[in-house]
């Protein structure tokens, strides 16, 4: 299978000896909306600038569609960059900008016309066409940067945080518009951010980055239900990660010992089985009990009982917030529907049960 | 002291370095239209007239003041100046260009390129004179002094454009990269056009400070003169009013061109409000 972009170990230092990428190993699909998460100077703008050809490969390689890219001028990759802050050409129209790579290609005019009136269409742009794009809205330069990156149809559209610089709302908007776009045109995109609600709405994949290194490569849900290392369980969602020691398997799940109670979780696959560890528990994965029902669930076979005071408990709206602090002195905070949490059900103060299912919680090494 | 008080002093003191900044230039255009042959180039004015302008352009009659040998020089300096202009510029722009990244020794080679604006002009003016003899090298304003002004005039343009490409957003280059335009291209088609407010400026300041460029050319211009030469020149033998009235005139040369500089700039402006105004109807 030939992909559209592979990263083999591809690295890159800056000049002063500082890494900035570290081991990148990435196979991207044709169609496939990839998003590279992570804190900012996590490296991700960095690998996305050498996938462009902005910055040069220290060591490894890429390929687009089985072609070594590592030292081809950017103007000659077959991928198109659309940049946070836009960088339209603001001494061109609209128009010009959209068409200005079919132009310099040479395209014959009918044909670029053609092609310019189809983008424009697309991304409803024909009314402000004659404008300069300096006195337009932020939601209209987005546009236009996305029309003038998709005409010159590229393999791979590259984004650097696109949706960063437009306010929330329109973001919500503009980010349903990309994923249709996407799914419509069929392009590869790869998308910088640092968001997760985008990379989490957008991507088929996403590319959780920290420090250079590829944390985790998964589709969206597979990073909150098996987060794969300390770091994406912070990062991602809203986990209770604990530290402990294994203590032995039950079926396919890991008994960890830890600070607040023997506990268990499955293993994601490359789990280390014994030795340190760290057992990952997703907020929404977390049932509250009262303290007097322990005998019951007991009885009923409920596993993983960790005893916890309420700290705060109120309702907004539809929506009950509880936060409750365990034995260990960590606070675990969740929210769930009034109507599973009654208001009144848990005084502040109150002893209560956490407890989870092992299948929902995973095991990860410490480090 | 109060705010009033603040105020009013400061107010004093503008006004003070207004007339200090245009005084000479004022006493020069009045004494411009003092009346000839027999007025001199003092107070108080005997008679308003614009007998040293029709004096200028030899349209009166002859008389014992000689009239100003300038015509030839002002024709060499304003070619000098353009000539300056156009080297300076283009060197300055693709220098500053240079040094929009780091290389090895980039430090030094600024420093190199600044002196040329810091060093005294006498002395280079001397020093290209001396280098010029040793190695047999005819002098001429076209030649040495060409040099020397260029030497002299490209560190501002470099400034200026280091400026500009300081404040300019490299991202909308690598765009352009990106859609499969050449560097080469780019720089003509999407880098000039932006930068293109700054090289005016730049422009502007190697021309004018070509044009009445005097320590430099002193030594270096050998027989024919330049503008200021000739003007000092005159000066030598005995001053007449003939000097102010050419010096008003330069003046409003100097205003012309920084008009044209005006408007050219403004253009830009003006077009991006246009475009302005069309949308909110």
């Amino acid at each position: 299978m030939i992909f559209d972009l592979e990263l083999k170990n591809a690295g890159k230092v800056y000049d002063n000896g500082t890494p900035a990428v570290i081991d990148f190993d990435l196979s991207v699909a044709k169609g496939e909306f990839i998003a590279f998460l992570g804190p900012s100077g996590c490296g991700k703008t960095t690998t996305l600038r050498m996938i462009a050809g902005f910055e040069s490969i220290s060591s490894g390689d890429m390929l687009i569609r089985g072609e070594r890219m590592n030292d081809v001028p950017p103007q000659r990759r077959p991928t198109s960059m659309i940049f946070q802050n836009y960088a339209l050409f603001p001494h061109m129209t609209v128009r010009r900008n959209v068409g200005y790579g079919l132009e310099v290609k040479g395209l014959p005019r009918a044909e670029r016309d053609a092609k310019v009136d189809h983008i424009l269409a697309t991304l409803d742009l024909e009314d402000i066409a004659d404008r300069k794009p300096d006195r337009l809205s932020g939601g209209q330069r987005q546009r236009i940067a996305l029309a003038r990156g998709l005409a010159v149809e590229p393999d791979i559209l590259l984004l650097d945080e696109p949706l960063g610089a437009l306010d929330a709302n329109l973001r919500k908007a503009i980010q349903n518009e990309l994923k249709l776009l996407q799914k419509r045109l069929g392009v590869t995109f790869i998308f910088v951010t640092h968001a997760q609600s985008e990379a989490l709405a957008l991507s088929d994949r996403i590319v959780v980055m920290n420090q250079g290194r590829v944390e985790q490569v998964s589709p969206p849900h597979q990073l909150y239900t098996r987060p794969n290392t300390p770091f994406v369980a912070q990062f991602i969602g809203r986990n209770t990660v604990l530290q402990g020691e294994v203590a032995g398997t039950q079926g396919e799940d890991i008994v960890v010992s830890t600070g607040v109670g023997v506990l268990s979780g499955r293993a994601n696959g490359r789990t280390a089985d014994k030795g340190r560890v760290n057992l990952v528990v997703p907020a929404e994965a977390i049932e509250v009990h009262a303290a007097a029902t322990r005998e019951r669930l007991t009885r009923g076979g409920t596993t993983n009982l960790v005893d916890a005071h309420i700290e705060s408990f109120d309702v907004v709206g539809h929506i009950s917030h509880l936060t409750a602090r365990l034995l260990d002195g960590r606070t675990v905070s969740l929210e769930a529907h009034v109507d599973k949490y009654q208001p009144g059900a848990f005084p502040v103060g109150s002893g209560v049960l956490l407890s989870w299912k092992a299948a929902e919680a995973t095991v990860i090494p410490a480090h | 002291m109060n705010a009033t008080g603040i105020k009013f002093g400061l107010g004093l003191y503008t006004a003070l370095f207004i007339v200090f900044l245009y005084g000479p230039l004022v006493v020069l255009g009045i004494l411009s239209f003092q009346t000839g042959p027999e007025g001199g180039p003092q107070f108080p004015i005997i008679e308003w007239s614009t007998y040293w302008y029709r004096h200028l352009f030899g349209l009166t009659p002859p008389s014992r003041i000689a009239p100003l040998p300038i015509e030839q020089a002002l024709v060499r300096s304003l070619t000098l100046a353009v000539m300056t202009m156009v080297v300076s510029t283009v060197l300055g722009v693709t220098a500053a260009q240079a040094f929009r990244r780091k290389f090895r020794g980039s430090g030094v080679v600024f420093y190199l390129i600044v002196l040329g604006m810091m060093v005294p002009g006498v002395l280079v003016g001397l020093g290209m004179a001396l280098v010029a003899n040793a190695f047999g090298i005819d002098r001429h304003w076209w030649g040495t002094a060409f040099v020397l002004h260029v030497v002299y005039t490209f560190p501002f343009a470099f400034l200026v454009m280091l400026a500009i490409f300081n404040r300019f957003d490299p991202s909308v280059e690598e765009a352009s990269w990106s859609l499969g335009v050449s560097p080469a291209r780019t720089f003509r088609k999407i880098t000039f056009p932006l930068i293109f407010p700054g090289v005016l400026s730049a422009m502007l300041f190697a021309f004018t400070l070509s044009y009445d460029e005097f320590s430099r050319t002193l030594f270096a211009s050998g027989r024919d003169l330049t503008l200021p030469l000739a003007i000092y020149g005159t000066f030598s033998v005995e001053v007449h009013p003939n000097v102010f009235a050419f010096g008003v005139l330069t003046t409003l040369f100097s205003f012309a061109l920084l008009g044209t500089y005006a408007i050219l700039m403004a253009m830009s402006v003006r077009r991006a409000r246009r475009v302005a105004i069309q949308e909110e109807a």
